[in-house]
């Protein structure tokens, strides 16, 4: 096989490698905000079991919960396994991403001095007012870096999605390496993700630095 | 005739925008205010003064609701904000905090905010029109000497000119009574001129305030009643010549001496 009909090949699953890294963000950043709040709840037991979950998303394999989530209701109800795994694969890296999020917003809110919150109060401002216009778009200066951060690993942790044999652009290429006997598409492969993560590191400069007008 | 008298006593009560009746406040177990009480009429500048810790600051953040009392009555024109160490609705004490305005040592701007923001997002919110909000945001800054700072931001300011559109920011809200917190405590001491001469001037525009400061030559100048605060209770109180010049206590001798120094 050439290398370029191997690219041509590992191209085709790249719209899938591409379906699982948009949409975990899209469902992940704002679930990690809900998860945020759940673990900074005044009501003890709220922050407790919050906090509980993020423990065991942070401290087991995401590659264990791919293959939780995705044959997990085959082996505890009898369910049939999706028929499109693109839903529990987005479903285990929501799930996975948002427990890293909710703790990046949660130092971001944290990181916030207490005047700003006296301020708004005293100016009248709600608290739904105080955090949507006050706190949340200096939080989102703030954690940029570290979103940054876990949107580079996110783009080579769609890779993990091969466990569950999800066409993606690194399952095909793992496959191709099979059939061929060749290291060849690994390195595809990576010159894939590489180039994929120079723009995302560019896109998300470009965010940063129009939140640079203040400090 | 009992009853006259009670009634007006009742519209002298009224007449004062705040009236704090043995407030009291611990920091668990460590008591900060013990039975103060003031009360603060329309056009008077109040000054509190007293060693750091005496709980002069406690006692305008109990003021405006940003800490909680333990104990005593905190009226605003003659309602209750706080009775009996039990507090009003959140709807009274939301009609109570837009009767004050709170200048902090700390500025507190919004610093992802123009100055211009920072000002007139307030009135806005409280349903100003935009328009009119802008208009008057401008003029205030006109009035504290910033003109051409409008669509600058806090980080490019220096401390004088950042604590100057915190006073036009709490002014926006038109309240009826300024209370400053430090003022010029957080700035470098040439800066600290430019901010007492705006709260000067609001003096002379008969603006109620009652300002916690470690500037005496300022309180002596500016209020026309001083309160010496330490260790939680008000040690001694009146008119700044006869507290400055001829203090009482020998607590307020002691203290004031220190400052001449």
């Amino acid at each position: 096989m050439s290398l370029m009909t191997m690219i041509i090949k590992m191209s085709e699953g790249l719209s899938k490698t591409c379906a699982i890294f948009f949409l975990t963000l899209l469902f992940s950043l704002p679930l990690g905000m809900i998860v945020a709040l759940l673990r900074m709840s005044k009501i003890k037991i709220v922050s407790a079991v919050t906090r509980f979950i993020i423990t065991i998303l942070r401290g087991t394999p995401l590659m264990l919960q791919l293959l939780a989530v995705t044959y997990g209701p085959y082996y505890l109800f009898g369910a049939n396994v999706a028929r499109n795994k693109l839903i529990p694969v987005v479903i285990a890296f929501s799930i996975n991403y948002a427990a890293y999020f909710a703790e990046i917003y949660r130092g971001g809110i944290e990181s916030i001095p207490v005047g700003q919150y006296e301020a708004a109060e005293v100016l009248g401002y709600t608290k739904f007012q105080t955090f949507m216009r006050i706190i949340l778009p200096q939080v989102i200066k703030r954690i940029m870096p570290s979103v940054t951060n876990e949107v580079v690993t996110l783009v080579k942790d769609t890779s993990m999605a091969f466990t569950v044999s999800y066409q993606e652009m690194f399952t095909i290429g793992k496959q191709i390496a099979n059939s061929q006997t060749s290291f060849m598409p690994f390195l595809v492969a990576g010159a894939f993700y590489y180039i994929f993560n120079v723009i995302v590191d560019w896109v998300m400069g470009r965010i940063e630095k129009r939140l640079d007008y203040y400090r | 005739m009992a009853e006259n008298k009670n009634n007006s006593a009742e519209k002298a009560k009224a007449s004062s925008i705040l009236e704090i009746r043995s407030l009291q406040k611990a920091f668990g177990g460590h008591v900060v205010l013990k039975d103060i009480s003031l009360s603060v009429e329309r056009g008077n500048v109040i000054s509190i003064i007293g060693p750091s810790g005496s709980g002069k600051s406690t006692l305008l953040r109990c003021a405006s609701f940003l800490e909680t009392a333990d104990g005593g009555d905190i009226l605003y024109d003659g309602k209750y904000a706080m009775h009996d160490g039990v507090y009003a609705s959140k709807a009274e004490l939301n009609r109570c905090r837009t009767r004050f305005g709170l200048v902090f040592q700390n500025f507190n701007l919004f610093p992802h905010y123009s100055v211009l923001r920072n000002v007139s997002e307030p009135p806005i919110i409280h349903g100003v029109d935009k328009e009119t909000a802008r208009e008057r945001a401008m003029e205030l800054l006109k009035k504290m000497g910033l003109d051409g700072k409008e669509n600058a931001y806090p980080f490019q300011l220096s401390g004088g000119q950042q604590q100057r559109v915190a006073i036009a920011r709490a002014l926006a809200l038109n309240p009826e009574v300024l209370y400053f917190d430090e003022p010029t405590s957080a700035l470098d001491p040439e800066l600290t001129g430019e901010v007492l001469k705006v709260i000067k001037q609001l003096a002379e525009d008969k603006m109620t305030m009652v300002v916690v400061t470690h500037e005496m030559p300022f309180a002596r100048a500016v209020s026309n009643h001083v309160i010496f605060m330490d260790g939680g209770v008000i040690v001694e109180e009146g008119h700044p010549e006869a507290v400055f010049g001829n203090p009482t206590q020998e607590r307020t001798r002691q203290f004031l001496r220190n400052y001449q120094r």
